[in-house]
């Protein structure tokens, strides 16, 4: 059991609202709004809507909007201190996409102009310029990303990865996700009211929020994040769950991992982001939970919008505020509270001197966080457990060969599985009213799930989902784009738009399973599926429950090339993914996979003698591992083949190796499949020489690991306990 | 009006996506939302861009919209009321 509390050092904010904590807290001092018709790029035709958007900063046309920002929040964050944080955990759901747009419409096909296009590149461009040596982790959840963020960095000081961690959200305004919302209905056109009787609907913006967290380090702490709880609603794409049970949930949780009872919490800030729907089913979870004994209470939308990733975080830093300055911020734009909400939100900023807030965020896929944020040292910390590792229960994969019985028997006869199984093939588990709006992606990694969970010998269903995909949903964020320039932004589809964000698929697999604890997609090009093996190993429970980790990818005719190098450089299009049914507690011996080793290769030179000290050095890799599959991407196969070459050097490992891209192609989340190739090599005890060209090689027991090289260096060890 | 309900028939398939269903299938009268069609909300909302855009007719509000969205038959209505291009 460990006791860590988590401390925040340093905060940054560019928002709506002003940039730095100061001009910050005067705005809501003041009570003012942000929220203006957008002026950020033209809307042809369209009124212009109210959003809101960051004024007064002059944009480095060398990075896009959502860089910038989070470059502003994290100097500011990290200002008082020089040591480079341990990690790197960002919420972010659209990342370089104002960039990308223009650049889609003129047809650019330099993949080049492309590189910031990624969400997770936002985080990896803070790591290169912090000299981060450990994890990026970027957190796709919509508009939960940044307070899942901040959960995620939370058990990483817990858990004794990292002594401290960078965390936050940040997202743009953008054309995907301004008209997005206005095709869904969502949009107040007299700017948010909150909770108000007479409101219509949010309001888009942007910005970020940083917060440097620390594992007890209480000198200089503005605030202390006390717990946060994640759930999934498991009902509804779009639409939160009426009685508000996922948001119930999520703050139920949030209060237990942080051990505080309701009359602690003297303030809540509100998800609140003026939909008829959000408001009325987060005031019934909170009378759940409040009853008649409602703390404080108030939505920030309606003065700062809603910036999607950043809003989690934003409000982390507000809360943090409301505990350092004794500031409860009014519920900017309510006029008339809505009579059938039943509650009574701050009308008028107050002075009030409270312990603790519980800042909720919810997001598209019923994804729901809620932080509880105190004042430093107030509570006592709730034990901890620490994790263990991962045990395995079933698996599956798809790749151009077809689904996992089809890929294995092409692998074990050394046949090629590039390419790209037919929509039918993949489709296969699913039935055509399931998937009658899904494209590529959420059908991948619907079926996955479907193949992985059947193939276990156990009845229950996945509770938690944790999913990796290197570049998300490009068919449906293409066929988005495609149709909103078509119709001169006057037709965009609401249906593409839900699923192209990037936690749609996992949204979507919830709902099959009725999965309602966490829910979190992680996305970083080649190391997608490994971030959400680390996730998965922080967040799931000790209790026995299945939950499952995939990582897909899907190949996409007009985008794969220019967003993702390696495909270009790859021999033929090729796409898939591989889910992994796992468990922990309940003490039986069996496979287990952990993520053992995740380093930015960057500015760290010794990048590769820490892994094999992480590993647990030369003897015990010989010992305990029979095999290893390399994964070698495309874009970078000299750097990687050289991190090959000095790993198999320092360890003098004589076992098979497996560049398994080879066998599978080039796609971001090729690494899921291997680590299902890796767990059949190890039920079978033995590697086909197919594969590399040698004899069979027989495994005595011994494990396999699955090392990912490139820009980060990974290590993922499956072995029997 | 039997006219527009046959073509609303088409397009709201084609929109559902709905492979295994005839346009003959479906009722004037069945109940739209929340019927055996297992239409939701972003179904419904494809359908109003759907009437914007092919009959210049709005629904831009939930209370028009959740009398207009019955049936077929009260859709058609409210499109042969309301658009000019017909």
């Amino acid at each position: 059991m460990g006791h860590v509390r988590v401390h925040i050092l340093g905060m940054g904010i560019v928002s709506p609202l002003g940039i730095g904590i100061s001009e910050t807290k005067d705005a809501l001092k003041n009570n003012l709004t942000a929220i203006r018709p957008i002026s950020l790029f033209s809307t042809s035709k369209n009124r212009p809507l109210p959003v809101g958007e960051v004024q007064g900063f002059i944009q480095d046309e060398s990075i896009p909007r959502t860089h910038a920002f989070a470059r502003i929040a994290s100097a500011q964050a990290m200002a008082d201190y020089r040591e480079p944080p341990d990690a790197i955990v960002l919420g972010v759901t659209t990342g370089g996409m104002l960039t990308t747009e223009p650049l889609l419409r003129r047809k650019e096909q330099d993949y080049s102009l492309f590189r910031y296009h990624s969400p997770s590149s936002v985080g990896e461009d803070l790591a290169s310029r912090y000299r981060v040596i450990g994890p990026v982790i970027c957190v796709s959840t919509a508009c939960s990303s940044g307070a899942v963020a901040i959960k995620i960095a939370v058990e990483m000081l817990r858990s004794g990865l990292a002594r401290r961690v960078l965390a936050g959200g940040a997202d743009s305004l953008c054309r995907l996700t301004y008209y997005g919302f206005n095709s869904l209905q969502l949009i107040d056109p007299e700017g948010a009211r909150p909770l108000d009787k007479d409101r219509l609907g949010m309001n888009v913006a942007e910005g970020a929020a940083m917060l440097l967290l620390a594992a007890d380090e209480p000198r200089h702490a503005v605030a202390e994040i006390l717990g946060a709880g994640l759930s999934c609603d498991a009902y509804h794409p779009t639409a939160p769950h009426p009685e508000g049970k996922g948001a119930l949930a999520a703050m139920q949780a949030a209060l237990l991992d942080a051990g505080v009872n309701p009359h602690d919490i003297g303030y809540i800030s509100l998800h609140g982001t003026g939909t008829l729907d959000n408001d009325l089913s987060e005031a019934r979870a909170i009378k759940a939970i409040f009853k008649d004994k409602m703390p404080l209470l108030s939505s920030v939308k309606g003065a700062f919008g809603h910036s999607l990733a950043a809003a989690g975080a934003i409000e982390a830093v507000v809360s943090a505020i409301s505990i350092s300055d004794r500031l409860i911020p009014a519920n900017t734009g309510c006029r008339i509270c809505d009579p059938g909400l039943m509650l009574a939100p701050v009308m008028q900023p107050k002075e009030a001197r409270i312990s603790a807030v519980l800042s909720n965020s919810f997001g598209f896929g019923g994804n729901n966080a809620s932080v509880v944020i105190g004042t430093p040292g107030k509570f006592s910390p709730s034990a901890h457990d620490i994790k263990r590792s991962l045990k395995i229960l079933s698996s599956s994969c798809i790749t151009g060969a077809g689904t996992t019985k089809k890929t294995m028997e092409a692998l074990f006869n050394g046949r090629s599985c590039q390419g790209l199984s037919s929509d039918v093939e993949i489709s296969e588990n699913l039935s055509p009213a399931q998937i009658r709006r899904l494209k590529r992606l959420p059908r991948l990694a619907l079926s996955l799930a479907v193949e992985a969970q059947r193939a276990g010998q156990r009845p229950d269903k996945p509770s938690a989902v944790f999913f990796g995909t290197g570049w998300g949903a490009l068919s449906e964020t293409f066929n988005f784009l495609k149709r909103l320039e078509e119709t001169e932004e006057q037709y965009p589809s609401p249906t593409d738009f839900v699923g192209s964000v990037h936690n749609a698929s996992a949204g979507q697999i919830a709902m099959m399973f009725n999965s309602t604890a966490a829910n979190v997609t992680t996305t970083g090009g080649d190391y997608s599926f490994e971030q959400a093996l680390m996730t998965a190993g922080l967040l799931a429970e000790d209790n026995g429950k299945t939950f499952i980790v995939l990582g897909a990818d899907e190949f996409h005719q007009g985008l794969s090339r220019l967003l993702d190098e390696s495909v270009l450089r790859g021999q033929c299009p090729s796409d898939g993914g591989g889910a992994l049914c796992l468990t922990r507690g309940g003490g039986d011996r069996g496979l287990n996979i952990k993520l053992a080793f995740f380093e930015n290769a960057e500015n760290n030179p010794k990048v590769i003698s820490s892994v094999v000290q992480g590993l647990g050095g030369v003897e015990r890799i010989n010992g305990d591992y029979g095999v290893i599959l390399a994964g070698i991407p495309g874009a970078l196969k000299e750097k990687a083949a050289d991190q090959l070459k000095t790993f198999l050097s320092l360890t003098g490992f004589k076992g098979p190796i497996i560049d398994y891209r080879r066998q599978i192609g080039e796609f971001a989340s090729a690494s899921a499949v291997a680590a299902v190739m890796a767990v059949k090599f190890l039920e079978r005890g033995e590697i086909p020489g197919a594969l590399f060209g040698g004899n069979d090689f027989l495994l005595y027991k011994k494990g396999a690991l699955v090392v990912g090289f490139g820009s980060f260096v990974t290590a993922m060890e499956l072995r029997e306990t | 009006m039997e006219k527009l309900i046959n073509e609303l028939k088409v397009k709201l398939l084609e929109i559902l996506n709905l492979v295994d269903i005839r346009p003959e299938d479906i009722g004037e009268d069945d109940q739209l939302v929340g019927g055996d069609l297992g239409i939701d909300s972003i179904d419904i909302l494809e359908m109003v861009i759907m009437i914007d855009k092919d009959y210049g007719v709005l629904i831009d509000n939930r209370t028009v919209g959740e009398e207009v969205l019955q049936s077929l038959r009260t859709l058609a209505r409210y499109i042969y009321e309301n658009s000019t291009r017909l």
